[in-house]
């Protein structure tokens, strides 16, 4: 992993210099042999590389150096191996039409209504079972055998309950994301430090107070990294169920593509599915910031 | 000295003797690096119940009559069956016809107008055998008695496959588009399970329908039976151009092999053969009788392997068909999708140029 991915993205949290500052001290007095008898110079360029503010644009860079390389060679035949410009070309011509921005809006509509129930209902289960005992008991084996089952592999039941229209494809969603938000939030509860507890039995709380005052606060960062994963698998479970059933949206538009032997518009959907996770991934992680800020003060 | 001239003949003979192996196996090999190792012709297939791959249609009888690997035998080369399903043949033929895993494929006319237009190189060797009928089935419940009382509903059809054309001529003949209703892209198996289940109107495929039928989850509407003879879809034998070109020797061998098989089926008890067959890959005997009960086609009609106008009209109207519907990003020159000669030779050297010459 490049170091200048991590980077940008810990910029937004303000993290980066901190992160720096820590690293830097070390750096210099770092023992390996190979680096003592290096030339200077030579590290310090590797080093300015990676504190320039683009260098996370190397790891994209080079991927698309080696795709440009491999159509240039023809690896593989051009039908199905398309070059990247061709792939821009065909991407620009479905957005004009207006067809690329249905399929899309489409599917994070449909994301976002799935993954809205799934994470909501994921964080009260969670915290039902966490604080009781005797629910955990009761609803465990389920939970635990449910949840291992793949998401995609239920997608053929799924149909021939919830019929190939709109409540299938919300369904799954839901059903990805609730799950890893409900273990996330049940774990942690259950790693609740007693003391917290303890002080709270000391404070002659009320149960509803040790809930809103104590294990609210205190779950929040955990809930979020679980509700962020759940959100990067809901999407992958999404573009899934399109591929296999759909009338449009970004997963459906690849699998008639395909058929239609458009491997370029195929392209564009792969694309398109990344940056679209990637997007929806960097804004849960600023958001997460933004709800943590109380804890680097 | 009477003996030594005839001693070095003698000598001379047994060294030529004792080389001609070696100079035959020479030839051999340079034969062999002309040659491609093995020649590859994908075909549907089929688990049949003894879970054996088998392969439909006349590619079954062709591998059954066995003439063709013996031929290529002799040449050095191995004859090599590539199985696909039927759930995506469109897909994986126009695939493995790009990136060069096979030489021929017994598949579809809409996929195959749409690998010429996106650039792939292919011609149609040995046309007819498969003309399959095409249904519309409704859920069993259903009170929808035409494809008009769909207008607005929900129609599994699997896109870009062959029976998208003849659905097409379906909805043009009442008067509709296909933005009269709302296709939903399931293949078979999908399409079958979602109007079992209700959650679509209705369903366009192929015999398959029949086993809907049978298990009274539905009800078909509508068949091609009796509509023109240009509406069955269409599956017959393809090339890769640049293999005809290059081993056209080979090419006319698996040309004659389909013919040959063509003409055993259209022959005494062909057809109880060909059931035999197709019952061996697991399609139930009343399914293959039913696909044919009130066809208005007769069968030697239907086997003829004949480059003939009405086969290069259904061509030109699919491409046209897939221009206009945008399957395909530019219009297709139909005519150089031929490659007649392989037919010709072949009822010429089985002196078959009678047996379909009614037309």
């Amino acid at each position: 992993m490049n170091p200048g991915v991590l980077s940008a993205g810990a910029r937004g949290l303000g993290l980066a210099e901190h992160a720096r500052k820590v690293a830097q001290p070390g750096r210099p007095e770092s023992p390996a042999p190979a680096q003592a008898t290096r030339p200077r110079p030579a590290r310090s360029l590797v080093e300015r590389w990676l504190d320039w503010r683009w260098s996370a644009w190397t790891s994209p860079l080079l991927v698309l150096a080696l795709w440009v390389a491999a159509t240039e060679q023809a690896l593989a035949p051009e039908q199905i191996l398309v070059p990247p410009w061709q792939v821009l070309v065909s991407g620009w011509e479905l957005a004009e039409s207006g067809e690329l921005g249905e399929h899309v809006w489409i599917s994070l509509s449909r994301l976002l209504s799935g993954f809205g129930f799934g994470s909501v209902l994921g964080v009260a289960f969670g915290l039902a079972v966490g604080l009781s005992s005797r629910l955990d008991a009761y609803t465990a084996p389920t939970f635990q055998v449910l949840r291992q089952i793949p998401s995609v592999a239920l997608i053929p039941l799924f149909i021939l309950v919830f019929g190939i229209g709109e409540t299938f494809k919300v369904v799954i969603v839901a059903k990805a994301s609730f799950f890893i938000v409900a273990l996330a939030v049940h774990d942690a509860v259950k790693n609740l430090p007693v003391r917290y507890l303890e002080v709270a039995a000391m404070l002659r709380f009320s149960r509803l107070q040790v809930i809103r005052r104590v294990v609210l606060p205190a779950i929040v960062p955990a809930t979020l990294t679980g509700v962020r994963i759940a959100l990067g698998r809901s999407w992958m479970v999404l573009v899934g169920a399109e591929l296999l059933a759909a009338e449009d949206g970004l997963g459906q538009m690849m699998e008639m593509a395909r058929q239609m032997f458009r491997l370029d518009v195929v392209m564009v959907g792969v694309m398109l599915t990344g940056v679209i996770g990637l997007v929806l991934d960097r804004s849960f992680r600023l958001l997460e910031g933004y709800l943590m800020r109380w804890q680097r003060r | 000295m009477p003996v030594p001239p005839f001693s070095q003949r003698r000598r001379l003979v047994g060294l030529s003797a004792a080389l001609m192996p070696v100079l035959l196996s020479a030839t051999k090999v340079r034969a062999a690096e002309l040659l491609p190792s093995a020649l590859r012709i994908a075909a549907v297939s089929r688990t049949g119940p003894s879970g054996k791959t088998l392969f439909a249609g006349s590619s079954a009888l062709v591998q059954e009559q066995g003439w063709l690997a013996a031929e290529l035998g002799k040449l050095g080369v191995k004859l090599q069956w590539v199985p696909v399903t039927t759930n995506s043949v469109a897909v994986q033929v126009n695939e493995a016809f790009a990136n060069k895993s096979i030489d021929f494929a017994q598949y579809g006319d809409l996929p195959s107008i749409i690998a010429n237009a996106s650039g792939l190189r292919t011609q149609l060797v040995v046309p007819g055998g498969s003309m399959n009928n095409t249904y519309l089935v409704v859920p069993a419940d259903s009170n929808a008695r035409s494809i008009k009382d769909l207008k607005g509903k929900k129609i599994a059809l699997h896109r870009g496959r062959p029976w998208e054309f003849p659905f097409s001529r379906l909805l043009a003949a009442n008067g509709m588009t296909h933005k009269d209703v709302r296709i939903l892209n399931l293949n078979p198996q999908a399409g079958a399970s979602a109007v079992a289940s209700g959650s679509a109107d209705a369903f366009f495929t192929l015999s398959d329908a029949f086993l809907l039928e049978d298990k009274r989850v539905g009800k078909i509407i509508w068949s091609s039976k009796a509509a023109p003879q240009d509406w069955k879809m269409r599956a017959e034998l393809w090339g890769d151009s640049a293999f005809l070109q290059k081993h056209p020797r080979l090419a006319q061998l698996v040309a004659t092999a389909y013919v040959k098989a063509h003409q055993s089926v259209v022959g005494e008890n062909g057809r109880e053969n060909y059931i035999r067959h197709e019952v061996a890959a697991g399609q139930s005997r009343s399914l293959v009788e039913r696909e044919w009960e009130g066809d208005n086609t007769d069968w030697n009609t239907r086997w003829a392997p004949l480059f003939t106008p009405e086969l290069r009209a259904h061509y030109a109207a699919g491409a046209a068909y897939a221009r206009q519907a945008r399957l395909i990003g530019r219009p297709l020159d139909t005519s150089k999708l031929y490659a007649p000669q392989f037919v010709e030779q072949a009822l010429a050297q089985l002196k078959l140029q009678n047996l379909w010459a009614s037309r």
